[in-house]
């Protein structure tokens, strides 16, 4: 069985995308110990003792996370189909790269595909995020 | 290790699973469909970077992006950070191994070339014991290389350039961090007359594996890098050549590319081999 599998089918989480099946689209994207994987390439076994982040750990109670506000201020998404997946990178861009410029920024989630936006409100998004979590220090 | 490799051994039809990035993406095309995954994940001794007389040895299961990110390996052995830098996406980078890239050896993939081009030793173990092989002598086929089904890659050994070296690797791809269209890996060493003492040049995406260009290597041994040989270099890279159309692009594309990557490499190279005077 498959993380992604596991993650939707077992427990639930139905947050995590299956986009494409073949490893591409990054739809699938969580954090596994800190970092970003597709987890449709990674079977469920493989996750054991493993810490993993899907999008629903992202907000806190009632409150979005920045890089979630970004996105909506910034209409960084249509159908919402790889937008987990697609916030979930930025988050790994921006702890590693608190300031990327708009190059790094599209290098950063150039592991997530998306067919509705052209991408452009997205860079825009991250852009805002890395404003948004200066400010509050995340 | 040695459970993986006894497991290796008895089990019919086991594959090691390391990053996982090209086996599952297979199984998942249907493409292969082993009896037994062998996780290796866990084999700690396996991920490691160090340096000791002038090798840099890189134990299998370091990621692409430590190898990226290292600055031992940013420092000492540039072409293996900087094809690292450029494999497929993050998330691949995070998960996918050296280890795994040379032992499913895509020929128009980025280390197997990288490696090639700066002389890397694969360092191999079974139960038998451990072995050291060329690159060279490591990749056979599309897909095949020189591993024995009852064999791990261990770790990767690699000869720290001298003073005065520059390396460089470019790809032509179509999107970003594709799979190499054509590909090339240069590393060179000039002396203190500014002659070429050393020179590797290979190719990704033109054969069935990673390939030097031999010419271009002849042309520059112990001469004067200047432009006019430079392109002189660039115009036979692709004597010798013979690369299928496929999906990516024609032979004809491919070969002409080749020339154009092998110029610009030459010339980054030089130009860094330089600047480390």
């Amino acid at each position: 069985m498959l993380l992604v599998d596991f993650l939707r089918d077992e427990l639930g989480l139905t947050g995590t995308h299956i986009g494409c099946d073949t490893g591409h689209c990054g739809a699938c994207t969580v954090l596994m110990n800190g970092v970003t994987v597709k987890s449709c390439l990674l079977l469920a076994a493989q996750a054991n003792n493993a810490d993993i982040q899907t999008i629903e750990g992202l907000a806190v109670e009632n409150e979005l996370h920045p890089i979630q506000e970004a996105f909506l201020e910034q209409n960084a998404l249509q159908c919402g189909y790889c937008t987990p997946g697609m916030i979930l990178s930025s988050l790994f861009l921006l702890q590693r790269n608190p300031n990327p410029s708009d190059e790094e920024i599209k290098r950063g989630i150039d592991g997530n595909l998306c067919r509705c936006t052209g991408y452009l409100n997205i860079v825009k998004a991250v852009k805002a995020a890395t404003v948004k979590m200066k400010r509050t220090g995340t | 290790m040695n459970e993986a490799l006894t497991l290796l051994s008895s089990k019919e039809e086991a594959k090691v699973l390391a990053g996982g990035q090209s086996l599952v993406t297979l199984m998942k095309l249907r493409l292969a469909a082993p009896k037994a995954l062998i996780d290796i994940n866990g084999i700690t001794e396996l991920a490691h970077i160090h340096e000791e007389g002038g090798v840099i040895t890189v134990g299998a299961l370091t990621r692409y992006d430590q190898l990226a990110e290292s600055s031992l390996i940013r420092e000492k052995v540039p072409l293996l950070a900087e094809a690292a830098s450029m494999v497929a996406d993050q998330q691949v980078r995070n998960r996918g191994t050296i280890g795994g890239s040379l032992a499913h050896a895509d020929p128009s993939a980025d280390l197997p070339t990288a490696c090639t081009a700066a002389d890397a030793k694969i360092v191999t173990m079974s139960l038998n014991g451990s072995r050291s092989i060329e690159m060279s002598d490591f990749f056979r086929d599309y897909f095949i290389t020189a591993l024995r089904e009852d064999e791990i890659v261990k770790e990767v050994r690699i000869p720290i350039p001298p003073q005065r070296s520059g390396s460089a690797y470019l790809k032509l791809t179509r999107g970003h961090n594709d799979f190499a269209i054509v590909s090339v890996a240069t590393q060179l060493t000039v002396d203190n007359n500014h002659l070429c003492e050393a020179v590797n040049v290979v190719f990704g995406g033109v054969a069935p594996t990673p390939l030097h260009a031999k010419e271009t290597e002849r042309l520059l041994k112990n001469r004067k890098p200047d432009e006019n040989l430079l392109n002189e270099a660039a115009q036979v890279a692709a004597n010798g050549l013979s690369p299928t159309s496929d999906i990516r692009a024609s032979a004809d594309y491919k070969l002409e590319m080749a020339k154009v990557l092998t110029k610009r490499a030459l010339k980054t190279s030089l130009d860094r081999a330089m600047g480390s005077v």
